[in-house]
C-alpha cells in the first residue's frame, strides 16, 4: 500500500474517507448502546450495560427473537432439505435446460421483496394459511433458497467428478459415496449458503412486514414499531447484538472456508 | 445390440428420474408459493371490482395518469441517480481493493461485507444519530466549531434518502466491478504503456473499457435492489413517491389493494427486466 505517486495518495484517501462513510453509522450505534445516558445523542456522559438489561426486560423484543430465531432456523433447513439436493444435480448438469431451471430457481433474488410479500400475503389468506408462522416459514423460504443454491452449486461445481467415480468404481454404493465423499466435500458450501440464509432470515423486513401479528412479529418488525414511537439507545443495543452474531458468525464461516471465496460465490 | 440400446434408454431414463427427483422439490415449491401469488397478485390488477369482469383501467390510470406517471418516473429516477452515484464511488474503491490493497485485500473485503451485516434499522439509527437537528454533526458544526449559525436540516430530505440507499448498495457495484477487474490481463496495459500511453491513458482506454461489463453487473444489480427498496425511504423520509413507497402507503392507508397490485406489477415487468439484461451480460462474460 506504498503511495508511489500523487495518484496513488489520492485514491488512498479517497477510499479511507469511503471507509468512514460506510462505517461511521453503524460504529455510532455500536457507542451508543453502551450509553448510560437515557437518550441516544453525543456527547455521552458515561457508559453502562442498562440498554443491553432493557432489551430483556421489554417482553416485545424477547418473544420477536424468540420468532425470528425459530424462523431463521426453520426457512434454513427448509431451504437446505429442496436447495441441496437440486443444486448437487444442476451442478453437474449440462443440458440448455438445466442452466434455465438454475434462473429460475434463484429468481427470487432479483424480485423485489415488497411485490413477494404482498404477493405472498393475499395468497396464502386464500389457501388458508393467512398470517401464521408457517406463511412466515414459506415466504422466508422462498427468499432464503436461492442463497443455499448458488453456494451449494458454487462449490459442487469447482470439485471434479473424479472423486466421486474413483469411489464408486472401488465399490462404494451411490448413498455411501454421498454420504463418504460428496457431504464431506460440499460441507463448507452448505455452512456457507446457511450462514447466508440465516441472516438474510433474522434480517428481512419487507416480506416480514406483511405478516405481523402478536404472535407473528418477527424482531425488525418490532424494531420499527418500536422505532416509530421512541427514540432510546435499546435499538441500539439491539442493533449491536445482532451485528456481533452476524460478525461472529462471519469470522467463524471465513476459518471453514475463507471470505476471498465467499465473495466469488455470491 | 438391442439390449445395449436398450440399457442406455433405461440408464438415460433412470438418469432424468433421477434429476427429477432431485430438482422436483425445490422447482414445486417456488412455483407454489412464489409464481402463483405473484400470478394470482397480477390477476387481481385486472380483475373488475366485482370481482368478476377483466379491466385495464388501472393500467390506463397508471400510464396515463400525470400523477401516478410521475411516481413511475420518480422510481426509475431515484434508482438511476442511486446507481450512477454507487458506479462514480465504487469503482476507484474496486480499483484499490484489486490494485493497490495487496496484503490488506481481505480487511477492505471484510470492511465492504461487514455493513452488509448490519439491518437497515441500525444504518437509520445511526443517520439520525449523526445528523438529526441535535445530532452529532450539527452540534460539531454550530457549538463546537462555531461554523454555522443555525443547525442544518438534513434528515428528511431527499439527500439522507439518496445517501441511505447509496450506503446500503455500493458494496454491491464494488464487488460486482473487483470481479471483472481481478480477471483482466495485466500484460494488456502493460502494452500499452510499453507503447507510450501514459498510466491515465492506459486507464482510460484500456482497464476502464475491459471493466466496462463489471460496471453494467454492479449497475444493474444496484438499479434493481433500489427500484424495490421501501424501508429506507420510509425511515429516513425525503419526500418521495416511488412505486414501493405506494404499495406501502396503499396497504396501510388507503387499502385499494387492486391499485397496489397493478403497482407491483409494474415493478415486476421492470424487475424482469433487468434480469434479462443480467442474464444476456453474464452470458456474454462466460462466451469472451
Amino acid at each position: 500500500m506504498r503511495a508511489r505517486s500523487l495518484t496513488d495518495l489520492v485514491l488512498l484517501v479517497f477510499v479511507v474517507l469511503f471507509f468512514v462513510f460506510m462505517l461511521a453509522p453503524i460504529l455510532i450505534v455500536v457507542l451508543i448502546s453502551f450509553t448510560s445516558a437515557s437518550f441516544a445523542a453525543f456527547p455521552i456522559p458515561g457508559w453502562s450495560l442498562r440498554w443491553f438489561a432493557r432489551i430483556f426486560e421489554y417482553q416485545p423484543f424477547i418473544d420477536a427473537l424468540l420468532v425470528s430465531f425459530t424462523l431463521a432456523i426453520v426457512a434454513t433447513l427448509l431451504s437446505c432439505v429442496i436447495g441441496i439436493p437440486a443444486s448437487l444435480y444442476l451442478a453437474r448438469a449440462r443440458a440448455g435446460w438445466a442452466n434455465a431451471v438454475s434462473t429460475f430457481l434463484l429468481s427470487p433474488l432479483s424480485m423485489p421483496m415488497i411485490v413477494i410479500g404482498f404477493a405472498s400475503l393475499f395468497f396464502l389468506s386464500q389457501i388458508g394459511i393467512g398470517v401464521s408462522f408457517t406463511a412466515l416459514v414459506i415466504t422466508h423460504t422462498v427468499v432464503c433458497l436461492p442463497y443455499v443454491l448458488r453456494t451449494v452449486t458454487a462449490v459442487y461445481r469447482s470439485i471434479p467428478p473424479s472423486y466421486e467415480e474413483a469411489a464408486r468404481i472401488l465399490g462404494a454404493s451411490p448413498l455411501v459415496t454421498f454420504r463418504e465423499v460428496t457431504l464431506p466435500l460440499i460441507r463448507s458450501g452448505i455452512a456457507a449458503g446457511c450462514l447466508f440464509s440465516f441472516l438474510t432470515s433474522f434480517d428481512n423486513l419487507p416480506v416480514s412486514y406483511f405478516f405481523g401479528s402478536s404472535q407473528t412479529n418477527t424482531l425488525p418488525v418490532v424494531m420499527l414499531s418500536y422505532m416509530e414511537h421512541q427514540f432510546d439507545p435499546s435499538i441500539a443495543a439491539l442493533s449491536t447484538l445482532q451485528l456481533l452474531l452476524a460478525v461472529g458468525a462471519l469470522i467463524v464461516a471465513d476459518r471453514v472456508y475463507g471470505i476471498h471465496k465467499m465473495t466469488v460465490a455470491t | 445390440m438391442a439390449t445395449a440400446v436398450d440399457k442406455t434408454k433405461s440408464r438415460l431414463g433412470a438418469r432424468g428420474l433421477r434429476g427429477l427427483l432431485l430438482i422436483g422439490p425445490a422447482v414445486l415449491f417456488l412455483v407454489a408459493f412464489f409464481v402463483l401469488p405473484l400470478f394470482d397478485n397480477a390477476m387481481r390488477s385486472f380483475a373488475t371490482a366485482d370481482g368478476q369482469g377483466f379491466t385495464l383501467a388501472r393500467y390506463v390510470q397508471l400510464l396515463t395518469d400525470r400523477f401516478y406517471l410521475g411516481v413511475t418516473l420518480e422510481t426509475v429516477v431515484l434508482s438511476t441517480v442511486v446507481t450512477l452515484i454507487c458506479a462514480a464511488i465504487g469503482y476507484p474503491v474496486a480499483y484499490f481493493l484489486v490494485r493497490k490493497a495487496g496484503r490488506w485485500s481481505g480487511l477492505v473485503i471484510f470492511l465492504l461485507i461487514a455493513p452488509l451485516l448490519t439491518s437497515i434499522i441500525m444504518r437509520t439509527f445511526g443517520w439520525q444519530v449523526l445528523f438529526a437537528r441535535r445530532g452529532l454533526v450539527n452540534n460539531l458544526l454550530v457549538q463546537e466549531l462555531g461554523w454555522l449559525e443555525r443547525p442544518l436540516q438534513i434528515m428528511n430530505t431527499p439527500a439522507i434518502a439518496i445517501i441511505g440507499l447509496v450506503h446500503v448498495l455500493v458494496p454491491f457495484m464494488v464487488l460486482s466491478i473487483a470481479t471483472v477487474l481481478q480477471g483482466i490481463d495485466r500484460r494488456l496495459e502493460e502494452s500499452a504503456q510499453i507503447l507510450g500511453a501514459g498510466r491515465w491513458r492506459t486507464f482510460r482506454e484500456v482497464t476502464l473499457p475491459l471493466s466496462a461489463d463489471g460496471i453494467g453487473t454492479g449497475a444493474i444489480l444496484v438499479f434493481m435492489i433500489a427500484n424495490g427498496s421501501f424501508v429506507t425511504l420510509v425511515l429516513l423520509g425525503g419526500g418521495f413517491q416511488t412505486l414501493p413507497l405506494f404499495i406501502y402507503q396503499q396497504f396501510n392507508t388507503t387499502r385499494d389493494f387492486s391499485m397496489a397490485s397493478a403497482m407491483s406489477t409494474v415493478l415486476l415487468v421492470i424487475a424482469l427486466a433487468c434480469l434479462y439484461l443480467q442474464l444476456r451480460l453474464v452470458r456474454r462474460q462466460g462466451g469472451s
